[in-house]
């Protein structure tokens, strides 16, 4: 068919639309589900039509919203709204084609004005347009031409004589197959086909299927999404193509600009655009390149502070446990140093108990029935107290690493006194952390990333061993008050007051002259 | 396990609100379509909660009162899965400070339904009269509900779970559920279930009872054994006649119909109580 044929037609109906209103059927489309929703500030509608396509119009927070796009605004209680909950209130209680003509027939109230007015007509189109199904079957081969509004074909052609014109350059050559959208959107699911060309004047078309045909678009907008393809040739005249993810085979053409649009060059030019964002936004967030060295010093910089602040802070929880239990640490971290082995196996053990029990006594608490409060108290209060336990057996160890080290001959350890527990807990944090720092040293120099992993591992694994035979020694002193693996021998006692070694006593006096290494006091 | 839970959330409802909470309404409805069968899940943590049948053509319709500053709520339908309910919005406890709630949902009769029903801290009143369930399973927290089968299931089930924590918990007309078995878990708490309806097979009922009162109404021409497994659990077992290890109504033998309940209780109290038809 020529397009001055099917132009005709289409120029028929209208007029026949406007002549004998009646020969056209209006009906509302099936509503699948709805869900109205009415709140203290948000009051919205959404509806689900059969085929799966939505509507959701709502007032949320001062903003009228159809479809997610803002249409007008409004205030709490004015008269925009009120209208707009007094239909909601119709709503609820209607379904499907009630429903559907309830909301179809809605019309802007007379007492709405301006922007009100404006807003109250924008939800009525837009209700209108995805409520009326108003079909009318023109015999032109097996197409099919749908009004949206049965007095919309007349008032385009009234209005606006030049998208006649548009219209007759866009259908020069379509086939007698066609399919013709005016003043509505036009909308092919993913699994439709059709089999021959798409005409939306005065409306959007959004296409996810296929069409064997072209498409053209006069005054609208269309969107071509992913999985879907046109056979033919796309024209737009007076209408904009805001999404291409599909397959064109033919051209796509402007034809109100007579230009022919290049669909690929398109896409390249925006995926330039996003790379050389995305490169903006990359340069933006890390500076120039010729910094990266010193970004890399300044990190294992600030990395070893975040280190030292921890041992600080550390050392000042290690500060208040020695103030308020200072006996406690003192059995706790002779407990750890004298059966190491025993210790972190039972803490091992607790840790691994430590849920199992948890949960246990909740149960055996709420059974209890009047164990129900205190079982409310056990849920918090059990991790808490496993993560003191841990925390302060840590402590002890590194206190006890500190003692090892203040005994050493290695370098930059002479500060540590003995004789001053704070003191020595904090040079033992120090040493069990020393793993970490000179990692973040080694990562600042290049090539050396296997060692940085392995020294972070082997602090890991330091820290974990530490905190494991710390926990155990708690649990084995019971809190600091058991000293059952805290005793000493009579000569590892003297041994201890004396900080010298009496293994050889018997054997052979000490040389004369001998002096004993002292850094401070040894143990009580 | 869960009814525990369930029972500490009514334990943290009780603490009172902070601030008074904002009522949002919801109403929700989706037609019919051709479903051969549909799982339906209802979520709910405290509050009123109602369930009844409908005829409009409508799969389901809920109406929903709920704090919209902690709650939102769900309704989800795929692959003949209904999921409706509320879920809070920052995790937490669900039905905390859920004071003044309501959900009411209106289910399809006759539509071969899988039901699950879970409430929290809820006065429930539900009907499940006429609903076509081939499966059920009901668990309530802390909860004082009252479940009916009003009229028979057109549909038949193999089984029918009641999963029940510390409530005040009566069922009626359990024969109407056309089930072959019915099991019943209780915590602690009251519990009344009426054993009459249209018992169109012989059934098995278990009850496992930890703490509470279970009072069994039994129709007159009901033919009921029971056999009973508790510790410090006496038994008022008037009309029954005691035949080895079981309790045996005295139609037993000539009896139409027959339920055999198997009682598994810790501590509380049995009553039989017969019922004229």
């Amino acid at each position: 068919m020529s397009a001055s044929r099917l132009a005709n037609v289409v120029l028929a109906l209208g007029l026949s639309a406007c002549i004998a209103p009646f020969s056209i059927r209006a009906q509302v489309r099936e509503v699948v589900s709805k869900e109205v929703s009415v709140g203290r500030s948000e009051a919205s509608l959404a509806l689900e039509f059969r085929g799966g396509d939505r509507l959701e119009i709502g007032f949320e927070d001062g903003s009228v919203l159809v479809d997610g796009e803002s249409v007008g605004t409004y205030v709490t209680g004015d008269a925009l709204d009120a209208t707009w909950r007094a239909l909601l209130g119709q709503a609820v209680a209607l379904d499907d084609g009630p429903l559907a003509a309830a909301l179809a027939d809605w019309s802007v109230p007379s007492e709405l004005t301006g922007d009100a007015a404006t807003a109250a007509r924008a939800i009525d189109q837009a209700l209108e347009s995805a409520l009326r199904s108003t079909n009318v079957q023109a015999q032109v081969g097996d197409g099919s031409v749908s009004l949206g509004d049965p007095g919309s074909l007349l008032r385009l052609l009234l209005r606006e004589p030049e998208r006649l014109r548009l219209l007759g350059d866009a259908l020069s050559g379509i086939d007698d197959d066609v399919r013709v959208y005016v003043a509505e959107d036009a909308v092919v699911a993913a699994d439709e086909t059709v089999e021959g060309d798409l005409i939306v004047i005065d409306g959007d078309a959004r296409i996810e299927g296929d069409i064997e045909g072209d498409v053209v678009v006069v005054g609208g907008e269309l969107e071509l999404l992913e999985g879907s393809s046109v056979g033919g040739s796309v024209r737009l005249a007076d209408a904009r193509l805001v999404r291409n993810l599909g397959v064109v085979d033919g051209e796509l053409v402007d034809v109100e600009d007579g230009v022919q649009l290049d669909v690929d060059e398109d896409v390249r030019l925006e995926l330039r655009e996003e790379i050389r964002a995305e490169l903006r936004e990359e340069l933006r967030s890390e500076g120039p390149a010729f910094l990266s060295p010193f970004r890399s010093l300044a990190g294992s910089v600030a990395d070893i502070m975040g280190h030292l602040v921890a041992v600080l802070v550390l050392g000042l929880v290690g500060a208040a446990v020695i103030a308020f239990a200072g006996d406690r640490v003192e059995v706790i971290a002779d407990t750890a140093r004298r059966a190491p082995g025993r210790s972190a196996a039972v803490g091992m053990a607790g840790a691994i108990l430590l849920i199992p029990a948890w949960v246990i006594g909740f149960v055996a608490l709420l059974v209890s029935i009047v164990g129900i409060p205190v079982a409310i108290v056990w849920l918090p209060a059990f991790p808490i107290a496993a993560c003191v336990a841990a925390l302060v057996g840590y402590l002890a160890v590194a206190r006890n690493a500190g003692e090892w080290l203040a005994d050493s001959d290695l370098p930059w350890t002479q500060w540590i006194r003995k004789s001053n527990s704070l003191i020595t807990m904090v040079g033992g944090l120090l040493g069990l952390s020393v793993l970490f720092m000179v990692s973040h040293v080694v990562s600042i120099l290049p090539f050396l990333g296997f060692l940085n992993r392995l020294l972070v591992v082997a602090g890991v694994v330091l820290t974990v061993v530490a905190i494991q035979i710390g926990f155990g020694a708690v649990i084995l002193t019971r809190g600091g008050r058991k000293r059952d693996y805290a005793r000493y021998t009579s000569d590892e006692a003297w041994e201890a007051a004396m900080n010298v070694d009496v293994g050889g006593v018997d054997d052979a006096p000490p040389a004369p002259g001998a002096t004993v290494p002292d850094k401070g006091g040894g143990h009580a | 396990m869960r009814k525990w839970f369930v029972a500490l959330a009514l334990v943290a409802a009780a603490v009172p609100a902070a601030s008074a909470a904002q009522l949002r309404t919801v109403t929700l409805s989706r037609q019919l379509e051709d479903e051969d069968e549909v799982r339906v899940s209802v979520e709910y943590g405290a509050g009123r909660f109602t369930v009844r049948p409908m005829d409009t053509g409508l799969l389901y319709r809920m109406n929903l009162e709920y704090d919209e500053d902690r709650y939102e709520p769900v309704a989800d339908y795929s692959a003949h899965r209904l999921h409706v309910g509320v879920e809070s919005i920052r995790g937490g406890i669900r039905g905390r400070d859920a004071e003044g709630g309501r959900l009411d949902l209106e289910l399809a009769r006759g539509v071969p339904m899988d039901l699950d029903l879970e409430f929290g801290a809820v006065r429930a009143n539900v009907d499940l009269g006429g609903l076509a369930l081939t499966r059920l399973e009901l668990s309530t927290g802390a909860s004082e509900s009252i479940i009916d089968v009003s009229e028979p299931s057109p549909a038949s089930m193999e089984l029918a779970r009641f999963e029940v924590g510390a409530a005040e918990f009566t069922a009626r007309h359990l024969g109407n559920l056309n089930a072959e078995r019915i099991e019943v878990d209780a915590g602690v708490g009251s519990l009344t279930l009426w054993l009459d309806g249209e018992w169109r097979r012989d059934a098995r009922v278990g009850i496992d009872m930890g703490l509470g009162a279970l009072e069994l109404r039994v129709p007159e021409g009901l033919g009921l054994q029971l056999r009973k497994d508790s510790f410090l659990t006496s038994l008022d077992s008037e009309g029954l006649v005691k035949r080895g290890d079981t309790y045996q109504s005295l139609n037993w033998a000539n009896a139409t119909r027959k339920v055999t309940v198997d009682l598994d209780a810790a501590f509380g109290s049995v009553k039989v109580v017969w019922v004229r038809e």
